[in-house]
């Protein structure tokens, strides 16, 4: 499929060049915790040499990619569920220590700019919004992933869980819709003339951030999830 | 007038075809956004992309009718078109909404394309403005009244105000409690101290 040009990433294929068609994977590299001076090095060889899973390094590619993940291919590629969860905790600090902070940066210089009583709600907004992201992300850090890895450990007592996967995904929605309006309130609604680079540059913070939470919701929901229920029903078998 | 955007899947296996096919459709005043896939299972596999409209190769479904059945279930908005340049069973066409012929010329193709797809599915609402009812309904959400007490306030079924609200989201793209508070504020439909009271 394209229309945009797109790769489907392949063990074969070098990193640079990968890169070189999206940039956006620096992002995932980071969050596996690989150095960005690739050399010449094929995706193989930089899974082996970090000592990162192969399996899970194509299938988080490929997402960031836009490819879909299918099914029957996570279920039997045999993941690295530690190394899915130390994906996401870096995922956390890239959000609560890097994306989010900026955006509220900017917010606030917008309002020191234009002192406007728009601008001002804008700003409770998203520090509303802000709260409750990192609400959940702390719930995830402290209360789900620990469980996930005791789990994985196969080292825990099912029948105390207090872990529900029903009420995970329903924080994951409301935080991808209020950062939506947040955009649609700012490319339809509400006017910011001047400060045009600030306007930009925060716009452009939300789509990435937009575009980032959509994967991290997919590989927590779809790839994650389904792990640790199997683990869940293999043990209370 | 804005034109909706048009998403097509186009699922045809010559190059040839494809490409004039494509380029066509891409050069006439419609909003069209062309996506090449190799076989009908990719639909499945995309991310994000709603397609309105698939234009296929007979030939794709000829021996899978079942397993193409299964996945047309799948997309119930979906308008199915056959591009047509040889010989077909009229009972394989018949599982299609339309076919176009590689002969007919561009002006017909747009013609085709566009009367199914208005009778389907493009509900080009987002860019209109907010009907007095409609505000009507916001301003009673951001007090934080349920839909049945908006519904008993202003005399109407609560169907109606489903209805009211979906039209909302869908003309504004906001679609949380707090979204649309700010929205009513910054439109002058409420103000502040309305909302503190």
């Amino acid at each position: 499929m394209y229309q945009i040009y797109k790769i489907y990433i392949k063990p074969s294929m070098q990193v640079l060049d990968l890169i070189n068609e999206n940039p956006s994977l620096l992002l995932l590299m980071e969050y596996f915790e690989i150095d960005y001076a690739v050399n010449n090095m094929t995706v193989e060889e930089i899974c082996r040499i970090n000592r990162i899973d192969q399996n899970v390094f194509l299938i988080f590619s490929n997402l960031y990619n836009g490819f879909y993940p299918n099914m029957e291919e996570l279920m039997s590629a045999n993941l690295d569920i530690l190394l899915v969860i130390k994906f996401l905790k870096n995922s956390h600090n890239y959000y609560k220590n890097d994306k989010y902070p900026e955006i509220k940066q900017y917010i606030n210089q917008l309002y020191n700019h234009q002192n406007s009583s728009d601008v001002k709600r804008i700003e409770v907004f998203f520090n509303d919004y802000f709260s409750e992201v990192l609400e959940h992300l702390d719930y995830e850090d402290k209360i789900a992933f620990p469980y996930f890895k005791q789990l994985f450990e196969l080292n825990i007592d099912i029948e105390k869980c207090v872990f529900s996967s029903k009420e995970y995904k329903v924080h994951h929605t409301d935080i991808e819709t209020k950062l939506s309006d947040l955009k649609n309130l700012l490319l339809k609604h509400i006017s910011l003339n001047k400060d045009y680079i600030l306007r930009r540059k925060l716009l452009s913070a939300l789509f990435e951030l937009e575009r980032n939470l959509n994967i991290h919701s997919i590989i927590e929901e779809v790839i994650l999830l389904p792990l640790i229920e199997e683990i869940e029903n293999k043990l209370k078998r | 007038m804005s034109k909706c955007r048009v998403n097509i899947a186009v699922i045809e296996p010559s190059q040839i075809i494809y490409e004039g096919f494509s380029n066509m459709l891409l050069k006439s005043t419609e909003h069209y956004c062309l996506y090449r896939l190799s076989e009908l299972a990719e639909l499945t596999n995309s991310l994000t992309l709603k397609f309105s409209i698939v234009i296929l190769n007979p030939a794709i479904i000829q021996n899978k009718i079942n397993s193409f059945l299964k996945i047309k279930k799948n997309f119930p908005d979906t308008v199915w078109i056959g591009l047509v340049y040889s010989f077909y069973d009229s009972e394989l066409l018949m599982r299609l909404d339309d076919a176009i012929s590689i002969t007919d010329s561009a002006e017909q193709i747009i013609q085709r394309i566009n009367n199914l797809h208005s009778k389907y599915n493009c509900e080009a609402n987002h860019n209109k403005d907010l009907t007095d009812r409609e505000v009507e309904v916001l301003i009673h959400l951001t007090r934080g009244l349920s839909s049945k007490e908006i519904a008993d306030k202003l005399n109407i079924s609560v169907h109606t105000v489903v209805s009211h609200r979906k039209n909302l989201v869908e003309k504004t793209g906001i679609k949380s409690l707090p979204g649309l508070t700010l929205y009513a504020i910054s439109k002058n439909f409420i103000k502040l101290e309305d909302h503190l009271t």
